[in-house]
């Protein structure tokens, strides 16, 4: 397993996966020519040929032994440029008056782009088939989340300071979501799928216009509603764990849809973007498995970047591969590496 | 034999006892002794100072019926501003509209934004009434000698009045609006916090409220019926003041949603129609046969207002007897202003914001 940047020809890999992940997978959507839109996209930032403010560096996890895509993820080198990037930022008002002996903090939310120019991590999917107990050992998802901090080290300087990711909310046993229901319901006259498709397809200026402009007094919102602030949907609690490993944090913002929590962090703060560090190869054929899935490699070239576990810790600066890893990672002896212990 | 007169500080009584029955009770009217004992010391003050413009006056009036001892009826107060000394707070009800064209939709979403816009308004408040006299011309007699004393002494007032009308109230006598609003806020119930309005001063507790736009489609079905509508005892007064030539403006009560109706003076019929003449002594049972009018002396700090016939000589004076001359404290020869009591019949108008 390995990861490489999507290319032209993943374009129905990419729409396979995309129909496996469904409705709520908003930066997913089944669509075809949006998806190829997006490989392009992706394609020439990885050729360099957009601007800073314009670059959405998009992955797949490849199976090499039947060359099909297991997931993806991607990273979007600024958000908020070309269309707005809209959260909802919980806030706390006070109304304290000490003649009537009252107290109280009201939580309220404020429509919010204080994310513009920041990076995120996205997109990230795994097919069912290379998730679950079997597969636990292959550690897939650690694969997909983690080789985009390897990237972003590697390539830092074209990455802002701060990232974030938006985690799924919370959906009932309907598939409804109580945060929707209860808040921008009144406000959009569409139901949830149709409000993320929209999101999903960019075309997000429909939020700015219908969106309510004043701050949100959360107590007018129902219980069940208020409950989802900042929360994530059940499948989506590993990733979210993943994530606050590496040191991201939920700074009160969240999705406007779903409630579902943004979760942040400066760059230079992650985790896996301090500790990684690059070693020199040393190709040897019959290097033996050491340890499986513990340290993480990742080429270092923008354009053929690969990331993959490798078997063995590294010696003081040299990774020692075996032919069938760095054919893998498409290395030889003499170049470089960057490795993170996880 | 009723008669208005200003308040004294021997009506003290009376006035807590009307205070402590008014249905519902009144913000403006705490059954509080010590605030009704300031309430009266400053009224005198109003009704005998040399006033120029309007400011922190509060003219206090009181309704007393001769042929039961003086004994106080009602009572009726004139802010000459809603908001003299602190903001004098409404909510007013706006419409934005969201549209998008990406999506082909337009949406009109209702809002509830804090406002002090009334402040410079005189506000006509605080009335209570004894509930015999509910549904005589009493009634009429003490809502609209407030109108009768304006027109008399125009600079004291502002060229805006305004009505505010006690919201509505459930079965329960809760207010749905309070229980949606306010008291996710103060965790008190409507009429803890109305009477520590009272007491207190309600700006005080509006400093208090979310000073951010309420969106209406958040409240519930409950609440959202209850904006500007009248306490259901109120009706009566609210069409009365519609017929005068008031219009519900865009502004609701903070607490109950009640809503507040608004006029330019020279809209009011009371003004339009009120019209100086002087009196004519006659024999109670030689008056002729006329329509009853308000008529109001010209005596300041001993104003005086009584309903009686509008009973015109050719000459255009008017015909009082010796009573009702007594009762208005005037003399033959001495002018007195007169209005229909009848008013045209009632237009519910709305106000789309041009007072």
């Amino acid at each position: 397993m390995r990861i490489r940047p999507i290319a032209r020809a993943d374009v129905d890999g990419l729409l396979a996966l995309a129909q496996q992940a469904g409705v709520g997978f908003t930066s997913l959507p089944n669509n075809r020519e949006f998806l190829a839109g997006k490989i392009e996209a992706s394609a020439r930032a990885f050729e360099e040929r957009t601007p800073v403010n314009n670059r959405l560096y998009f992955f797949v996890l490849e199976d090499e032994d039947n060359g099909e895509l297991a997931g993806c993820c991607a990273i979007e080198g600024q958000v908020g440029n070309e269309v707005p990037f809209y959260n909802y930022r919980l806030g706390t008002l006070a109304h304290s008056s000490v003649q009537l002996d009252l107290h109280r903090t009201i939580d309220t939310l404020f429509l919010s782009s204080d994310h513009t120019g920041d990076a995120e991590v996205c997109s990230l999917f795994l097919r069912p088939e290379y998730r679950g107990e079997a597969n636990r050992h292959l550690r897939n998802g650690a694969l997909l989340s983690k080789a985009r901090w390897l990237f972003i080290a590697q390539f830092r300087d074209r990455f802002p300071e701060k990232v974030l990711a938006e985690m799924r909310g919370v959906f009932d046993e309907n598939n409804k979501s109580p945060f929707w229901e209860s808040l921008g319901k009144h406000f959009f006259p569409m139901d949830f799928s149709e409000a993320d498709r929209l999101t999903g397809l960019g075309q997000k200026s429909f939020i700015g216009e219908l969106m309510p402009r004043f701050p949100i007094y959360t107590t007018f919102m129902a219980e069940e509603a208020r409950a989802c602030i900042g929360q994530v949907h059940r499948h989506t609690r590993p990733a979210l764990e993943m994530l606050k490993k590496e040191g991201l944090r939920w700074e009160g913002y969240i999705d406007i849809f779903d409630g579902g929590p943004t979760v942040e962090a400066y760059i230079d703060d992650v985790r896996a973007v301090r500790n990684s560090r690059l070693y020199q190869v040393e190709i040897a054929a019959d290097a033996p498995e050491e340890s499986i899935s513990r340290w993480l490699a990742a080429s270092t070239q923008l354009s053929s970047f690969t990331a993959a576990w490798v078997g063995r810790a590294p010696v003081h600066d040299t990774i020692v591969l075996n032919s069938t890893e760095a054919e893998r990672l498409g290395v030889t002896t003499g170049d470089t590496l960057r490795l993170l212990e996880t | 034999m009723l008669v208005i007169r200003p308040v004294t500080m021997a009506d003290i009584d009376a006035l807590v006892t009307l205070a402590e029955h008014a249905t519902p009770r009144l913000t403006n009217l705490p059954a509080n002794r010590e605030r009704l004992e300031e309430r009266i010391a400053r009224s005198l003050v109003a009704f005998n100072g040399d006033i120029e413009f309007p400011g922190n006056e509060h003219y206090t009036f009181v309704l007393v019926d001769e042929a039961r001892g003086d004994e106080v009826l009602g009572t009726a107060t004139i802010r000459a501003q809603a908001g003299a000394q602190e903001a004098y707070y409404t909510y007013r009800q706006e419409t934005l509209i969201h549209a998008s064209q990406q999506l082909n939709v337009r949406r009109e979403v209702q809002t509830l934004a804090l406002s002090h816009e009334v402040s410079d308004a005189t506000l006509l408040c605080a009335y209570s009434l004894n509930p015999r006299y509910k549904g005589t011309s009493a009634e009429s007699l003490l809502r609209r000698a407030r109108l009768m004393f304006i027109a008399q002494y125009p600079e004291r007032f502002s060229r805006i009045l305004a009505v505010a009308f006690p919201g509505y109230l459930d079965n329960r006598n809760e207010s749905p609006f309070w229980e949606s609003v306010g008291h996710h806020f103060f965790a008190r119930s409507f009429h803890d916090i109305n009477h520590i309005a009272g007491v207190r001063s309600k700006s005080f507790i509006a400093e208090v409220m979310p000073q951010f736009p309420l969106y209406l489609p958040l409240l519930t079905p409950q609440a959202r019926a209850a904006i500007g509508r009248e306490h259901p005892a109120h009706e009566e007064a609210l069409q009365e003041m519609l017929a005068e030539g008031f219009v519900r403006s865009r502004h609701v009560d903070i607490f109950d949603a009640g809503p507040i109706v608004k006029a330019e003076r020279e809209r009011l019929a009371t003004f339009n129609r009120a019209a100086w003449h002087p009196v004519r002594l006659r024999p109670q049972e030689s008056l002729p046969d006329a329509e009853p009018a308000l008529i109001a002396n010209q005596a300041l700090g001993n104003f005086r207002c009584i309903v009686a016939r509008y009973a015109l000589s050719a000459t255009g004076q008017l015909m009082l007897s010796d009573a009702d001359a007594k009762r208005l404290g005037v003399e033959e020869g001495r002018a007195v202003l007169a209005a229909p009591l009848a008013l045209p019949s009632a237009v519910d108008a709305f106000d789309e914001g041009e007072i």
